[in-house]
């Protein structure tokens, strides 16, 4: 137990070291940075990538709640983000909101909209939810895309919509603490369902949703309520992503590959945990944005042209994605967090557990 | 009159593919109980090979399509023997997770080799068409239907009148009592993967005279694959041909409506799919496991 | 005066088949009350009608006179019936005590407790129950009966004002089954109205007031246990026709 306790705490300092420096960095100037030669600070580069582990952190998250506590695997959450994106991406292109005004409304459209499919959706069980799910998430990004009134599209179409940019000093560090802040948020409302009723509920849903029925648990609109809540958290992060990154459209909305990579990440660090969902995006994401290239530190290999490393990256992925689910079912929480140890043996447990 | 009459058509030639994709999904659904996200990608993998083999030797792209069987049925195969096999017992979203991690490598494994580019197979005969009345029904798609019917009859066949076909079905109604007789369980699975896996590729092998490809162009095929055999009912082969049928007529009448159209594949899939499992949850023909 | 549970000609058919076919009986406050019968009887698929987990095909089900079929299972549960499975059914991630509080914070309308209360709730019914030395390990440490009684005991957290036990005593010795008599006891003695729903007729003989028996989905025979046992319908039920024939002509 004390193996496990010093790595509690070992991971602990870590962690707050990498939140300290996360926030405290940019706080600094970049002139300052620049002068002591900090590698990280004196690249616009850098905001971009904290940005987007950020908006990972609140998707991996977000999705833990109906995933990980609720345990239904839904594979469609993409659809959330691209909902949220686009509310606040048509109040400000087309009825010229203001962003701060329209920001608000994303979690909510996301969060209605969830309520409306959950209803039918969550009756469904098992493999049934999750490629049903899936749909949701293809459909409505097709939708939205391919949707015209009197031969105008509705929501800009394949050309996608464009908003005027967002008038702050700093902006780059506004849209870093606005998305950082929303990762917060996730991870506290996380916190706080775990030890709440609600929580509770989830949870004895996830385990065995007769036996919950039968206590008292009102399982649908629990089911229903995580799922909104799930989603309203994604659309918050889309919301931001839109105003963020100016110009959207269906690839940078509702790509597919979002669903899966959310989903790895609260794998990864660990389904049902607070933190663990958020590590496990932190991780993932810098493993992905390494891959294909965009950090300082690259990866040059023989035969491989520079433009096929995204692709490569997708392929790396997927190898990750089976690795993960043979090897490591339980997350590399279980022995990062000190509930098991790394060995061959943990390894081969891990295999015959589930193999045939 | 006439347009209904071509909607149908179009319907049921649509159909036939769908059939062909469905009865693969469905067979390792059924037997194996997993929703394999992968099948959409083992489809374009097959319309690859068969467009390769035509490009590169001018072979009939009729005659590619038993390669593409025999291909594809080796490489389900060693995928379930060496992959799949390793987590057929665990929770379904880790099976679902690891058939999309297959497909997320096969499909970038296809961009990497071909680019994103167009493909597609022309031969002398891909203009020619029957003149029905006023309504052209192209050669290639008539015997893409009448392939696609003869692969799933040949499964059925397989299935109910085979040594290995039996103990398939044995190992797909009770696992454990299947081995207390003797099956081998790994060997047995793979089977059943690679099968499915070779109607796939028989499958995109039609594909790729009917339609232009890309690597990326077998995801809605995954998709349309679980609404055809939620359509059928799970389990017989003849099941899903029918849902298959449905679903390709269903598809030409929705699109149809004015204002829609191809580009909503997806969305009438999805439609199709909430209608069916909201009000007939155990299928129009069958019953849910 | 209405009665707490009033069942009229209860119905469920699967396919063309009635599992439960007309049974009426009602249960009084207080009562502790034995429902036997043969495999296939219709005793889970009765209580299922009642718990809200199967709609009914016909009749109807009142509690204290307000008709309850059609409802929910945890509307049921919220008006104060509870109910235990065959086949146990604990959330298999949370320790004892937590399985035992999650009842506790659901469960009955009357009182919905905080998550502070509620765990001390558990305790006393993990008391109660005797598994409050068990109380933090992990459901999967639990042997067969403390499985059985951890059902019971997330059951009875619930505040039921009716519960129902299904066959909470099969697969369990002599010993066991005596022990498991004393806390349902136990249980009664707080005030709960206590339904037994057993396959073994010994266990009812111990502690019910009355017996109803069911077979092929019919009550059988219903009223003091040991003038229920001297049925002769419930002996050919149980014992067979010959066994029967045998035991009246010797």
């Amino acid at each position: 137990m004390t193996t496990s306790q010093r790595w509690q705490r070992i991971l602990i300092v870590l962690g707050c070291a990498v939140i300290a420096y996360a926030v405290l960095a940019p706080l600094t100037s970049l002139d300052g940075a620049q002068a002591l030669n900090l590698p990280l600070l004196t690249d616009k580069l850098w905001f971009r990538l904290a940005t987007i582990t950020a908006m990972f952190v609140v998707m991996a998250t977000a999705w833990n709640i109906i995933g990980g506590l609720t345990g239904y695997a839904a594979f469609g959450n993409v659809a959330f983000f691209g909902i949220g994106a686009y509310t606040t991406g048509m109040l400000i292109a087309k009825a010229k909101w203001p962003f701060l005004l329209a920001l608000p409304l994303a979690p909510v459209a996301a969060a209605i909209f969830a309520v409306l499919v959950g209803l039918p959706l969550l009756r469904l069980r098992g493999h049934y939810f999750a490629v049903a799910s899936l749909g949701v998430g293809v459909a409505v990004g097709e939708l939205v895309q391919n949707l015209d009134y009197r031969g105008e599209p509705i929501f800009g179409g394949a050309s996608g919509l464009f908003m005027p940019i967002f008038a702050v000093p700093n902006r780059d560090l506004y849209f870093f603490y606005l998305m950082l802040g929303a990762a917060g948020v996730s991870i506290a409302v996380t916190w706080a369902v775990i030890r709440s009723r609600f929580g509770y509920g989830l949870i004895a849903i996830r385990e065995n949703e007769e036996a919950a029925a039968v206590i008292g648990v009102n399982t649908t609109a629990y089911k229903v309520a995580a799922f909104a809540l799930a989603a309203a958290l994604t659309g918050l992060a889309g919301g931001i992503f839109a105003q963020w990154n100016v110009f959207i459209d269906q690839e940078n909305s509702f790509p597919i590959a979002y669903n899966v990579e959310m989903i790895l990440m609260a794998l990864l660090g660990g389904t049902g945990t607070v933190f663990g969902p958020a590590a496990g995006a932190v991780v993932l994401q810098l493993l992905i944005q390494f891959l294909s290239g965009s950090l300082p530190i690259t990866l040059d290999l023989p035969f491989v042209p520079e433009d096929a490393m995204p692709v490569l990256a997708q392929v790396v992925l997927g190898v990750l994605l089976a690795l993960v689910v043979i090897f490591a079912p339980r997350g590399v929480i279980d022995f990062f967090g000190g509930r098991s140890r790394l060995t061959i043996a943990y390894l081969r447990r891990s295999l015959r557990e589930t193999s045939i | 009159m006439a347009d209904l009459v071509q909607l149908v058509i179009i319907g049921l030639l649509a159909g036939g593919i769908y059939a062909a994709v469905g009865v693969g999904f469905s067979l390792v659904w059924g037997v194996l109980n997993i929703v394999n996200l992968a099948h959409g990608a083992l489809v374009i993998v097959g319309a690859y090979l068969t467009w390769q083999i035509f490009t590169a030797s001018g072979l009939d792209p009729f005659l590619t399509l038993p390669i593409d069987a025999v291909a594809l049925f080796a490489f389900g195969y060693v995928v379930q023997r060496g992959v799949i096999n390793r987590i057929i017992r665990a929770p379904l979203l880790f099976t679902f997770l690891l058939t999309f991690g297959l497909n997320l490598i096969a499909v970038n494994v296809l961009l990497l080799i071909f680019k994103s580019d167009f493909r597609s197979v022309t031969t002398a005969y891909s203009g020619a068409g029957l003149d029905l009345g006023g309504i052209v029904v192209p050669y290639i798609r008539l015997a893409a239907l009448g392939i696609a019917l003869l692969v799933a009859a040949a499964l059925a066949l397989l299935l109910n009148r085979t040594r290995v076909g039996l103990a398939i079905q044995a190992v797909g109604s009770d696992r454990d009592a299947a081995q207390l007789v003797g099956i081998d369980l790994r060997h047995a699975y793979a089977v059943t993967y690679g099968l499915g896996a070779a109607c796939a590729g028989v499958a995109g092998g039609l594909i790729a005279m009917i339609q232009a490809i890309t690597p990326t162009a077998g995801e809605p095929y995954t998709l349309q694959a679980f609404v055809v055999v939620i359509l059928g009912g799970l389990g017989r082969v003849s099941a899903t041909v029918v849902g298959g049928l449905v679903f390709g007529l269903v598809e030409a009448f929705a699109q149809s409506i004015p204002g829609s159209g191809s580009v909503f594949a997806n969305a009438i899939a999805f439609g199709v799919m909430v209608l069916v499992l909201v009000t007939r949850p155990q299928g129009l023909l069958g019953r849910l496991r | 005066m209405t009665p707490q549970l009033d069942l009229r000609n209860v119905t469920k058919r699967f396919g063309g088949v009635a599992a439960v076919d007309g049974v009426t009986f009602s249960i009084a406050k207080g009562e502790i009350l034995g429902v036997i019968g043969p495999n296939g009887a219709g005793k889970t698929t009765l209580l299922n009608c009642i718990s809200g987990v199967y709609r009914l095909d016909g009749g109807d089900i009142r509690w204290h006179g307000v008709s309850i079929a059609g409802l929910a299972p945890y509307r049921v549960a919220r008006l104060g019936v509870g109910r235990t499975f065959q086949i146990v059914k604990p959330f298999g991630s949370m320790t004892v005590r937590e399985n035992v509080a999650v009842g506790a914070l659901f469960g009955s309308d009357s009182e919905r407790p905080p998550l502070r209360a509620a765990f001390d709730r558990a305790d006393s019914v993990l008391e109660l129950v005797g598994l409050r030395m068990k109380a933090d390990l992990p459901v999967s440490a639990l042997t067969i009966p403390d499985r059985k009684r951890l059902e019971v005991a997330r059951a009875v957290a619930t505040r039921p004002k009716l519960l129902l036990l299904d066959e909470v005593m099969a697969g369990l010795n002599n010993v066991e089954i005596d022990d498991a008599l004393e806390m349902v006891r136990a249980v009664h003695e707080t005030g709960v109205t206590v339904v037994l729903i057993e396959h073994v007729m010994r266990v009812i003989v111990g502690v019910c007031e009355r017996v109803i028996v069911l077979d092929l989905g019919r009550t059988l025979a219903d009223g003091q246990p040991d003038v229920v046992l001297r049925d002769e319908r419930v002996i050919q039920a149980y014992l067979g026709e010959r066994y029967a024939r045998r035991l009246r002509g010797g």
